[in-house]
Parts: C-alpha cells; sequence; structure tokens
C-alpha cells in the first residue's frame, strides 16, 4: 500500500515536472493559474529589459494588480537573454512558460508559424482594445497566415543623437544626407577633440551597424533581399552593395570614425553612449533609451532623423510585441491584461512610444527627442525582410561580416559585394 | 530439499543481481547525460528543424546538412582557423610555457628567495578569472582608442597611432591566442608541476655526480619522466582547444569580415542564428569525428613511442 501510495506520489510529481507547472509559486501559466469559478487568476507576463528600466513597467503592474484583484500579474524579467524567444518556444512546446510575453517585432513570426502564440486577432473580434487593433503601427511584423499572433506594443527607431556643444564648436549644422555626414564627421575628428561620427561596426553577427547599413541602402533605394513575383531574390547588385561597403569604409579612412569602432559590437557600448555624452564624440545613431543613458549623463545629447531619415521607409520601424501563450489557461484574462498596457494610461508610466497611433499622437514628446518624432512617421518595418524566407539574424549576420571585411582589407569591396549576394542567394533557396 | 535450497537459490541471485544493481544510476544517467544527446544530435543532423519547433518535429533531409555544411565556402577557412590556431598555436604555446614555469616554480632558488608562494598564486591567478572577465579585461586593455598597451606603445613613441587589435588582421590572432594561452596556462603549470613531484630527487643526484649539467637534466631525466604526462595533457588541451567557442566568439565574434571563424562559432550561428539546428548538429558531428580520429591516431602514436 506504502508502496503504491509513493509511486502514485512519483507519477504525479513526474507529470506536473512534465508540464512545466510550478505548483509552489502559484504563478506559472499553464498549471498554477487557478482559472474559472470566480477564483483569482494568476498570470505571469514576462518581459527582457534589464530591471534598471523597467521602473515604469513595474509600476504599471502594481497598478492592475491592486485594481484587479481577480486577475493577479506577476512580472517576470529575463534580462540579457539573447535567445528570450527560443527559450519560450522551448517552454511554450511543452506546455509551460509565462502567460504573456513580450516579444522582439522580429520573433513574432518565428512563434507564430508552430502557432505556439494565441493569435489576438480571434481574441480581438470578441474585445477591442482602447485602440482598435487595426490602429496599431507595425502590424506588419505581426501577422501571418492572415492573422494577427502578437499586438504591438512599443515602436522606436533611430535618430541621430549628438552633442550640442561639440557641433556647436565645429561650426557645423547636423547633417542631413549620408555624404555630408562623413564630410562633417571627418572635419570634427580632424579638429582632434571629438571623433566625428561612431558607430558598432564590429563584423559579429548580432552587430549594431545592421542599421546604419540598411537605413544607407534603403536611402538609396536597394535592400538586401526583395520580393519579385511570388520568388525572393537578393535585392541588391553587386555594384551597389559595393557603393554601400566603400561609403561606410571611407567613414574610417575619411577619418570621420575611429578604426577602433570596428571592435564595437553593441550601438549601447560606453564608447558611443558615454562618448557622445561627454563629448569626446560628436554623433552617433541611438534609439530612445540609449538616448536617454546619454541624456542621464548630458542634457547637451540632442536628436535629429538620421541621413535621409525623412525619406520614407529610410529608417526602421521597430519596437516590441505581447504575444499570448497558445498553453495558457486564461487567455480572455491575459488578452484583458495585454489591452490594458496598451492604454493610454499605461504609457503615462512606461517611457516608450506606444504602437497605438491614436496613445502616441497624443503623447507628450520628451525633451530632447524630436528627432524620433520627426522620423517615425517616415520609418518602416522589418516586414521587407521578416516576409521572406531567410531568418532577420542571418541577414544581419551575413551583412555584417561583409561590410567588416572590407574595413578590415581582408577583402575588397567587389569581392566582399560578390560574396555577399551569392551566400543571399543562397540562403533564399534555403 | 527443495525448502531449504530455495532461500540459497534467492540468495545467489541477489548476489548475482548486486553488481548490476550498483551500475545502473551511473549507466542510467550516463545514457540520459552522453547517449540520449548523442542519438538526438545525429536525428537532428538529418533533419531541418529550427528551434522553434517542438521536439521530434523536423523533416528528414538525409545527408543534405553534410552537403550544405561541405559545400559552404565559410566551411574551410573555420576548419583551417580551428586546426592552425586553435588546437595548434594555443597548445604548443601552452605546453612550452607551462612546462617552462612548472620547471621555474619547482626551482630551489624561489624557495631560497621565500617567494615560491606567491609566484604560484601568481601563475594560478588567471585561471581563477572568469573566461568572460578576461575577455572583457583584454578588450579594454587591448582597445585601439582607450587601451592600456596602445597607450603605452603610443607614449614611448613605438607605435605612431593606435592599433586595434581585434580589428587588425595582423594581430587579431596573436591577440586571440594571447587571451586564450593565459587564461588557460594554469591548468598545464599544474599538471607539469605534479608530474615533476613524482620525479625523485636521486635521478638528478646520479645525474649530478655523472657530470650532467641542467640542460642535459632536463633533457634526458625531467623530459622523459613527464612524457606519460605530456601525451594526457596534449590530448586534453587540444580537444578542449578545437571545440573552444568561448574566446572567439567575445573577443571578435568571427571577424573582423570572416577572418577569426572557427568551427565552432559557425555552429553556433547556424544554429542559433540561422535558426538551422540541423546544420549546426551536421558541423558538430563532423568535429566530433575529426576529433576522434585525431585521438586515436595521437594515442597510437604515443603508445608506440611508449612501447618503444
Amino acid at each position: 500500500m506504502r508502496r503504491r501510495q509513493f509511486l502514485g506520489s512519483l507519477a504525479a510529481a513526474t507529470a506536473l515536472a512534465a508540464t512545466g507547472c510550478s505548483s509552489s509559486t502559484g504563478t506559472s501559466s499553464s498549471g498554477a493559474s487557478t482559472g474559472a469559478g470566480g477564483q483569482t487568476v494568476k498570470l505571469v507576463f514576462r518581459q527582457f529589459d534589464p530591471p534598471t528600466e523597467i521602473a515604469g513597467l513595474t509600476k504599471v503592474v502594481d497598478s492592475w494588480n491592486a485594481a484587479n484583484p481577480k486577475i493577479q500579474v506577476k512580472l517576470e524579467t529575463l534580462a540579457g537573454a539573447s535567445d528570450y524567444a527560443q527559450q519560450f518556444s522551448r517552454e511554450a512546446n511543452s506546455g509551460s512558460g509565462p502567460d504573456v510575453v513580450q516579444l522582439g517585432f522580429v520573433n513574432v513570426k518565428d512563434l507564430a508559424k508552430p502557432k505556439i502564440l494565441l493569435p489576438v486577432s480571434d481574441l480581438a473580434k470578441k474585445s477591442q482594445p482602447e485602440t482598435p487593433v487595426d490602429k496599431f503601427l507595425a502590424l506588419d511584423m505581426n501577422e501571418f497566415d492572415n492573422k494577427t499572433w502578437a499586438l504591438p506594443w512599443t515602436v522606436d527607431t533611430f535618430a541621430m543623437a549628438f552633442n550640442d556643444d561639440v557641433m556647436k564648436a565645429s561650426g557645423r549644422q547636423v547633417p542631413t544626407t549620408w555624404e555630408d555626414l562623413r564630410d562633417s564627421a571627418a572635419a570634427i575628428s580632424k579638429g582632434g577633440k571629438a571623433a566625428g561620427f561612431v558607430f558598432a561596426a564590429a563584423s559579429s553577427a548580432g552587430a549594431g551597424q545592421w542599421f546604419a547599413l540598411n537605413y544607407y541602402m534603403w536611402s538609396k533605394g536597394f535592400a538586401l533581399v526583395k520580393q519579385d513575383g511570388k520568388a525572393w531574390v537578393p535585392g541588391a547588385s553587386t555594384d551597389q552593395l559595393a557603393s554601400a561597403m566603400d561609403y561606410f569604409n571611407s567613414l574610417f579612412t575619411s577619418g570621420a570614425t575611429p578604426k577602433s569602432f570596428q571592435t564595437v559590437e553593441q550601438f549601447t557600448d560606453p564608447q558611443i553612449v558615454t562618448g557622445v555624452a561627454t563629448g569626446t564624440a560628436a554623433m552617433a545613431l541611438m534609439p530612445p533609451q540609449t538616448l536617454r543613458q546619454a541624456r542621464g549623463t548630458s542634457q547637451k545629447v540632442m536628436t535629429a532623423p538620421v541621413p535621409d531619415g525623412l525619406k520614407d521607409g529610410s529608417s526602421h520601424l521597430g519596437g516590441r510585441s505581447l504575444g499570448i501563450n497558445a498553453a495558457t489557461k486564461n487567455p480572455e484574462a491575459a488578452w484583458e491584461f495585454v489591452k490594458y498596457l496598451n492604454s493610454a494610461k499605461a504609457f503615462e508610466s512606461i517611457p516608450q512610444y506606444p504602437a497605438a497611433t491614436t496613445v502616441l499622437k497624443a503623447m507628450e514628446v520628451p525633451a530632447g527627442e524630436e528627432g524620433y518624432q520627426k522620423q517615425l512617421p517616415h520609418s518602416r518595418s522589418f516586414a521587407r525582410y521578416i516576409n521572406g524566407p531567410v531568418p532577420v539574424p542571418t541577414l544581419q549576420k551575413l551583412s555584417c561580416a561583409a561590410f567588416g571585411a572590407v574595413y578590415s582589407g581582408q577583402k575588397t569591396s567587389a569581392q566582399s559585394a560578390k560574396e555577399l549576394v551569392d551566400a543571399l542567394a543562397v540562403a533564399l533557396k534555403g | 530439499m527443495t525448502l531449504a535450497a530455495a532461500p540459497g537459490r534467492s540468495a545467489r541471485r541477489r548476489r548475482a543481481a548486486t553488481p548490476y544493481v550498483l551500475l545502473a544510476p551511473t549507466v542510467v544517467m550516463l545514457t540520459i547525460l552522453f547517449a540520449v544527446p548523442a542519438v538526438y544530435n545525429v536525428w537532428l543532423a538529418l533533419h531541418k528543424v529550427t528551434p522553434y519547433d517542438a521536439l521530434g518535429e523536423g523533416d528528414y533531409v538525409g545527408v543534405a546538412n553534410f552537403e550544405s555544411v561541405l559545400a559552404n565556402p565559410l566551411t574551410p577557412l573555420s576548419a583551417r582557423n580551428t586546426v592552425v590556431w586553435l588546437a595548434f598555436a594555443t597548445v604548443a604555446l601552452r605546453l612550452v610555457l607551462g612546462l617552462g614555469l612548472a620547471v621555474l616554480l619547482q626551482h630551489s632558488v624561489l624557495r631560497r628567495m621565500r617567494v615560491l608562494g606567491v609566484a604560484r598564486t601568481i601563475v594560478l591567478l588567471p585561471w581563477m578569472v572568469p573566461p568572460t572577465v578576461a575577455v572583457a579585461a583584454w578588450k579594454w586593455l587591448l582597445d585601439g582608442r582607450t587601451g592600456l598597451v596602445n597607450k603605452i606603445l603610443l607614449q614611448t613613441g613605438a607605435i605612431p597611432e593606435g592599433i586595434p587589435f581585434f580589428a587588425d588582421l595582423t594581430w587579431v590572432w596573436p591577440s586571440i591566442v594571447a587571451v586564450f594561452v593565459w587564461r588557460e596556462l594554469p591548468f598545464v603549470v599544474i599538471s607539469f608541476m605534479a608530474g615533476l613531484q613524482a620525479i625523485s630527487a636521486e635521478q638528478y643526484e646520479a645525474a649530478s655526480i655523472d657530470g650532467a649539467d641542467g640542460w642535459r637534466s632536463f633533457w634526458h631525466i625531467t623530459l622523459p619522466n613527464l612524457r606519460p604526462i605530456i601525451a594526457v595533457i596534449g590530448l586534453f588541451i587540444t580537444i578542449g582547444a578545437f571545440n573552444n567557442f568561448i574566446y572567439v566568439w567575445l573577443t571578435t565574434g568571427g571577424g573582423p569580415g570572416t577572418f577569426t571563424q572557427v568551427l565552432a562559432t559557425q555552429l553556433f550561428t547556424t544554429a542559433f542564428v540561422d535558426n538551422h539546428l540541423g546544420g549546426g548538429a551536421a558541423i558538430g558531428l563532423l568535429m566530433s569525428g575529426f576529433m576522434l580520429v585525431f585521438a586515436a591516431v595521437y594515442l597510437l602514436t604515443v603508445l608506440r613511442r611508449g612501447d618503444d
């Protein structure tokens, strides 16, 4: 009898472990929430921003919990995990994981394909958010198979951050074209007090130069891949790519950018952020969160649109979405919470640009961030890449390595451009 | 008689089963930790799978993953870098420097100067530093603009402008090897020190009486005695270096361009950047196969020399 009880307990414990429940905390979505019958529903919301940047979000979640005693949300932070989407997929595939998950736009399609997200378009048919779903920015990044799989939450882009003191001392205006940027930055660098323009020019797979490369290419009318009828093909000729490589290489050869930035991987690197803030660098491309770090050091950091940034589609519209785990036992409660996070009230405390257009229009732009305000209406999402068959990180890997090969002299621009076109063609074939 | 024999049979059975019962936990653990992942890896290598697919999902593609790895123009460069810089340069340097430092740390002069403990601690220090911290520190030291090394070189007039060590084709591999060897050398030193302590002092005394100088003692006593340790350590660190990912990934990410790509970084980017787990698994299997052949040839050669 005792043995049978033991085996029974063992089986129950194994089953619990297999479903990924964490009954002790009572917070895991798929198993631990109490569900129907008037009991309290417990949801887990997982986000990946650093703990230092989520004071506003924490306040919003606390407000929700205070106002909704029947739907309690636990905020879970997975900071620093670059494979958060893959981790979520592993959990969701086994029937566990958070109920609501923050996702980069680029990840939504990967999670929609295996259907481990719940289509929010189905939930919206029953109950629309404060801003109707079709009025959200970047919806194209969240759609797959005629359904919307996650609700866009925040949007951002890169603006040209500059140190106002350095620019004034140099007597130069913030450049409006890429050629102007190189010439102004080279002149500032020659002054010897500051580097003219700095960017994360490393060759690694996730290097920050990815954004600058694309902004340049898009402003010149080409992209890495494009849809040609039903087929996807390389979106640029060898000559076009070689000219882009030559341009970025000229930033180093002209002295506009110090060569040491060829080892900098992240656009959040202190050499860039602190550099612009303290005036050892004049200009850099920054998204809003990074700019706020710089402005935390010096209010002299201002923004303007990136070169050619007022041309439609010459900069990207990035951001985060909120997805609902297909394995959640409380989809309606999760949807209510997602709707709340997209409300104007929530964005009073969340220091981000909302994807809900009605909320965005009513928002007061923080000081120093005018560049984003001017540029965002002209930004376009990475859907031009995401809808294709090659993962965006692969495009980033191939292009950063190809451009880096030219900076270092490993290859000529013609050789590297040809290899990039060939690699894109191979990747497109799958 | 039947009644009397039954307990005896039972006891014999229990005795016979005892080794199996005792071995069972180990077998189960080995199966879970080694056999299952190995078999799963083979399965992955034969399928088209992304990290987002559920366990067991994927399209069977036969040997297509192996073909695409071998057809990838990056593979020969990665393989050459892996063998030349990781599996040869870092291993040769560690063996030579490790032996030299071990001999130095055993020397009586250090003991007489009462600095033996300090010297050993200094040599072991890098091993106590986590690799990520070591790489971060070296990246700071070797930074082209703000790095200490460049500042010293510039101030002494040795160079006209800062060298971005991890982005310069001439310097990038020596820099990675320097970080690798600095962090991983202590393991080799400790192993050789243990080997040196096992050599009896009488051998050196006898050699000294026969008129052998320090170099001849080293060549005819130290090295032959250390040969088994050199063989084993050599194999261990070669396998470790061949499979190493962290030093290249954290210092250069495979750049500048693709100049420092190695098989481990190619495996990682194929599996987790390109979302092609099958391709990554194929690279892993090819690497394991190569190391298996290397280990077999190496051990056979070493054992044969030992027999001679």
